[in-house]
């Protein structure tokens, strides 16, 4: 008796070092897990394993699959790495190592799973009731392994990931209101940077006249950005009482963004030539030279091959608004680059938020219900304030980078 | 004439950096508006320019560095690579700012440039120093100059040689924005050019070469411009066939260039001096 004791907090322990393990710290109890531990511990919980592996199988099919390569590599490598074939094969290896720890913990935690399950019926309550706990603890590690890690272990890296992004604001529908409101967003993607320790440098901005920003184009420089922002590309819908309306009469206004990832000036080379690029100063300038001390900085280029034109003015130097709208144009290029690639691997079928089609209305901001809602994951928050200032919007980025995975997997597992 | 359009959003385009200049304070963008509305160069109300990677102060009466300036001077530096191994020594006429030379200075690689300028304002050769200061480029005798590329703005005129005794020649390239406003257009000048900035920068005498022809007196003489030396001379909008022809005049053997400006202004001269062939 007091030997099984013994046994069950020994686990419990080891439990607990394998939730520390976890990579999400948020750990959620499945519903069904729960219920029906509280109602009998007998041949339901086992089936709990069973349901869990059920739903999991496509995905521990696939993990299996990797394991088993893994282990044909190990044996194919030498003792020495020595051959190129080697060195590839180490390498490999060295990316499934995270995988392979995954895999043994999972069975590991099965096994403790099975283990459990008797002690569930024991006839002492103290021993049932710390078994339940057990149970419920070590369902959690193995239906996360099934959720969230395994998942994040085969995503493939993001071709992505180092890029910083550039972030193209227009005012839509709505008049002075969605300037207004394109102001508003602008303070929140500043804040949302600072806290992701990005820089914001606003590029471009051209007021409203009855005040707000009309467009605006901000830069946001660090490691993610892109990754993280691209989601925002879409119409933004803000929902409100303008503060110039009397009749306090709500109304609905739109901001489109696109969000473009940002290339190094070496790597833009391969997106164009020069000789595609058309370089135009704005405008007539009588004679020119000393004539003349106006600032006359504006540049446009057109990149022939694709139409793609850029403008370029807030610089007061025209060689840094060259320098500028070729960054633009590199981006855009970048951008449609991007957009074929994944057209071409065809992975967009089940991806609801990578659409190209960026005239979908992606979220809203009701202000009057306090209400932020992205369409796209159907996810709300009623805290808008939390949102605006920055914070509440990295909860929706998370969700939608979150979604963006899942969607990966999906398709992966269309294709295993 | 430009459409209002275009000057509405040119005056939205000023007025936004007078604001962010002011730092949003009322009183001080209604006094910087005000300034603006009397003529003043918007540059010399902000206080700095813009030219290629560097922004160099401006102050008046000095000349503000033009477009066309910063175009073929970013052009003139991308079509040269000096090395330190042999680096090049240039004079630059009428200095102003000194944007051409601290331009190259930046550019270049370290140690690849050896510059002077002269400037008979003492404005000017104040300002030049001001901003070479500014961007971190030491005069020859700078315990830090032994690897950088240096630049000294001198005072002196080059109307005469006597400079030469200060500045020892040859030089590799000579650079000049000199004043070329001849008579009849220096009186339709705009006020914020004609009543702002110095007149000894501008005005090139009655037909506005008078400047040229000096140059080409400086160059002509012995030992001032290298075996292969360049000279980049900026021009006014319909002069550069007169100045390539008072260069070619001297009876130096110059082969001759002419750069356009972004807005298809034949804008400058280059002539580099041809070594005597053999045959």
């Amino acid at each position: 008796m007091s030997c099984t004791r013994a046994w069950v907090l020994r686990w419990s322990q080891g439990a607990k070092v394998h939730l520390q393990k976890l990579r999400s710290p948020k750990t959620t109890l499945l519903p069904h897990v729960l219920t029906r531990l509280s109602s009998t511990f007998d041949s339901h919980s086992h089936q709990t394993i069973e349901q869990l592996e059920k739903d999991g199988s496509r995905i521990i099919q696939i993990v299996k699959k990797r394991i088993v390569e893994r282990e044909e590599l190990l044996s194919q490598i030498g003792d020495t790495v020595s051959s190129k074939e080697d060195i590839k094969r180490a390498k490999i290896l060295r990316e499934s190592e995270n995988l392979q720890e995954a895999w043994t913990e999972w069975n590991k935690t099965r096994e403790l799973l099975q283990e459990t399950i008797p002690l569930l019926n024991d006839p002492d309550p103290v021993m049932r009731s710390l078994a339940a706990d057990e149970y419920s603890s070590l369902a959690t590690t193995f239906s996360e392994h099934i959720s969230t890690v395994f998942p994040s272990l085969l995503t493939p890296v993001s071709p992505t990931a180092n890029l910083s992004a550039l972030m193209e604001l227009k005012s839509g529908v709505g008049g002075s209101e969605a300037s207004l409101f394109l102001t508003n967003l602008l303070r929140m993607y500043q804040r949302y940077a600072h806290t992701m320790r990005w820089k914001a440098n606003i590029v471009a901005s051209n007021e409203n006249e009855g005040g707000g920003t009309k467009d605006a184009v901000i830069e946001f420089e660090g490691k993610g950005a892109y990754d993280a922002l691209r989601w925002e590309s879409g119409v933004h819908r803000v929902q409100r009482v303008p503060a110039t309306e009397a009749s306090g009469r709500v109304h609905t206004s739109t901001v489109a963004i696109v969000v473009l990832p940002l290339v190094e000036e070496k790597e833009s080379e391969e997106l164009f030539s020069m000789a595609d690029v058309k370089v135009e100063v704005m405008r007539a300038r009588g004679a020119g030279g000393q004539h003349v001390n106006k600032t006359e900085s504006a540049v446009r280029l057109t990149h022939i091959p694709s139409g793609i034109t850029v403008s370029m003015q807030d610089e007061r130097s025209q060689h840094q608004n060259k320098r500028r709208a070729f960054q633009v144009l590199s981006a855009r290029l970048m951008d449609a680059k991007l957009i074929r690639d994944v057209a071409a691997r065809r992975d967009t079928r089940r991806n609801l938020v990578h659409g190209a089609d960026r005239s979908e209305k992606i979220r809203t901001y009701n202000y009057p219900q306090d209400r932020v809602t992205d369409h796209r994951i159907g996810m709300s928050t009623t805290n808008l304030t939390s949102v605006m200032e920055g914070e509440g919007l990295q909860e929706f980025i998370e969700a939608l980078q979150k979604h963006h995975h899942e969607s990966i997997m999906e398709n992966m597992l269309d294709g295993s | 004439m430009l459409p209002p359009s275009l000057i509405r959003r040119v005056a939205a385009q000023e007025l936004k950096w007078l604001k962010n200049h002011a730092q949003n304070d009322a009183h001080i963008l209604n006094d910087l508006v005000r300034r603006r509305v009397n003529g003043e160069p918007l540059q010399y109300i902000l206080g700095t320019q813009p030219f290629g990677p560097l922004n160099l102060l401006v102050r008046p009466p000095v000349l503000i560095p033009r477009p066309e300036t910063e175009h073929w001077a970013i052009h003139l530096s991308s079509l040269i690579s000096p090395t330190p191994k042999r680096p090049l020594s240039l004079l630059d006429l009428g200095t102003g700012s000194g944007c051409i030379p601290l331009l190259l200075c930046r550019v270049w690689p370290k140690g690849s440039l050896r510059a002077h300028g002269i400037d008979i304002s003492p404005d000017a050769v104040r300002l030049a120093s001001d901003n070479a200061l500014r961007c971190g480029t030491p005069t020859p005798t700078d315990p830090e100059a032994h690897d950088a590329n240096t630049f000294k703005p001198v005072l002196a005129s080059y109307l005469t040689s006597a400079f030469l005794d200060v500045i020892e020649p040859p030089f590799d390239i000579i650079t000049s924005n000199p004043p070329y406003i001849p008579l009849h257009e220096y009186q339709t000048l705009p006020d914020s050019v004609k009543n702002f900035e110095d007149r000894g920068a501008l005005f090139g005498g009655r037909d506005g070469l008078d400047f040229y022809r000096a140059i080409a007196r400086l160059v002509s003489q012995k030992g001032v411009l290298s075996d292969d030396g360049l000279v980049v001379l900026e021009v006014g909008h319909d002069q550069a066939d007169a100045v390539s022809r008072i260069l070619v005049d001297t009876g130096n053997a110059f082969k001759i260039d002419i750069w356009l400006d972004p807005w298809g202004k034949r804008r400058t001269v280059v002539a580099r001096k041809e070594t005597k062939s053999i045959f």
